[in-house]
């Protein structure tokens, strides 16, 4: 029983990695670019809130859930192959292959400050997540500038 | 000049101020956005918008050949006018001819617009303009989308304006330059004196749009408890 388990287990773990290898780059980028319009939607959803006189913290929350979410999942969105080089529309620059410590260290301070917004989320007291704010929003223009190519 | 004409003031000091406050900001904003310089940006284009509201103020009360009820011309005017280009005639009014009074609307609004646009755009580090907030994030993207593309049609409109002032000041024989720096020009005895208006009309044209420009920066609440609201996060803490 045990081992029939782990043989599925591994069948689909196996299954799984050959699907994202199996990806075209052109499938990657388009679901990569509608992961950064998640982010982009929960950022500006959480700092609409903010400029209201009451803000909606249940909204916030979504939003900052939604955003967490969506920033873990980035740096498994760029697989070598899905750069320029792939022919498909893509900002990401080269940089992020060539600089690849750098750009996974971006990565993880995306993942970091958008958990650290979550908690300021569910700290229910709107102060602590405009405190949290500023740092976030750090992340996403320093990512940008070194490895995202202007329009 | 010829002895029939005779020295006048023609484009009173705000029309001037403005118009090359616009030839400073335009560039400048362009730069600004280009380098990323987004909180420079979006000051720089609330002081356009501070400029078009006072510009179209003034445009109602301001001196005779600042208002639009002055040189804004039906369509038959406008082709006579043109029709008559090819002939060297010496101007019959003075201020903007019926060509030219379009092309100032034309600018006027193409400015009012794109910064109306600015204001809602948005870009991917989340800076954005200080009514963003009041539409949704789909909306704000076709706004920023469109905020480059009124930039580029203001532009090609530029290109126009520059080539009729160089058309009319090299085959006209008509500077039309010097007088919007000096303000005066020689008009002939047989065209009306324009009418100045008095200076203190200056100071409610420049308290309204003062107003609603600071009204608009601080995101144009319309309660009092949105007013009293703590100012909304400023995009430059992270920048
Ligand atoms: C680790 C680097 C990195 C971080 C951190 C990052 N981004 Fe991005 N972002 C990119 C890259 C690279 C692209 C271009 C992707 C492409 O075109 O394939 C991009 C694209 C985008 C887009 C455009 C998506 C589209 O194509 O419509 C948005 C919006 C966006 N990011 C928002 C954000 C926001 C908001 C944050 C911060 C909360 C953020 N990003 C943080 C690297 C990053
Ligand atoms: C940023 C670019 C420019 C913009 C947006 C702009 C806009 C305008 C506007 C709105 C007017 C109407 C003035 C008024 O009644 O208030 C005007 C007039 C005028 N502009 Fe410009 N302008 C620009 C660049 C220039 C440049 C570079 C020159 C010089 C070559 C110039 C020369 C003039 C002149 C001479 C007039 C008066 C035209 C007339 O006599 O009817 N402009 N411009």
């Amino acid at each position: 029983m045990n081992r029939k388990i782990t043989a599925i287990a591994a069948l689909t773990l196996g299954l799984a990695s050959a699907a994202v290898y199996a990806a075209k780059p052109a499938d990657i980028i388009a679901a990569r670019q509608a992961n950064f319009k998640v982010i982009g939607k929960s950022f500006k959803g959480i700092m609409d809130e903010m400029r209201k006189p009451a803000p909606d913290m249940a909204m916030i929350k979504a939003s900052a859930n939604a955003l967490a979410g969506g920033s873990s999942k980035v740096s498994g969105y760029f697989p070598k192959g899905s750069g320029p080089e792939a022919g498909a529309k893509t900002h990401a620059l080269p940089a992020i292959w060539a600089k690849n410590a750098d750009f996974k260290k971006s990565a993880a301070n995306l993942v970091a400050a958008s958990k650290k917004m979550q908690l300021a989320a569910n700290s229910n007291n709107i102060d602590t997540v405009k405190a949290a704010f500023p740092a976030l929003g750090g992340t996403c223009k320093g990512c940008h500038d070194q490895f995202k190519a202007k329009d | 000049m010829a002895s029939d004409s005779r020295r006048a003031k023609l484009w009173d000091l705000p029309v001037r101020l403005i118009h090359w406050s616009f030839v400073v900001l335009l560039p400048l904003l362009w730069w600004t956005a280009e380098n990323g310089e987004m909180d420079l940006h979006m000051t720089l284009g609330l002081v356009m918008l501070g400029l078009v509201v006072f510009r179209v103020l003034w445009g109602l009360v301001g001196s005779s050949t600042a208002r639009f009820a002055s040189f804004v011309r039906g369509p038959i005017t406008v082709i006579s006018y043109l029709r008559g280009l090819s002939k060297s005639e010496s101007e019959t009014s003075a201020g903007h001819n019926p060509a030219g009074g379009w092309s100032v609307v034309l600018l006027l609004g193409l400015l009012a617009v794109d910064v109306g646009l600015g204001l809602i755009a948005q870009n991917v580090d989340g800076v954005t303009g200080s009514l963003n907030y009041l539409v949704s994030y789909d909306q704000a993207e076709q706004a920023t989308e469109l905020h480059e593309l009124g930039f580029n049609i203001l532009l090609a409109v530029i290109v126009l304006h520059i080539a009729a002032i160089l058309f009319y000041t090299f085959v006209k024989k008509d500077r039309l330059v010097p007088p919007m720096i000096t303000g005066s020009k020689d008009l002939p005895t047989a065209v009306t004196t324009p009418v100045m208006a008095p200076a203190w009309r200056i100071l409610p044209c420049l308290l309204i749009a003062a107003a609603l420009t600071w009204w608009v920066s601080i995101g144009a609440p319309t309660s009092l408890e949105q007013f009293n609201a703590p100012p909304p996060v400023d995009a430059s803490e992270y920048m």
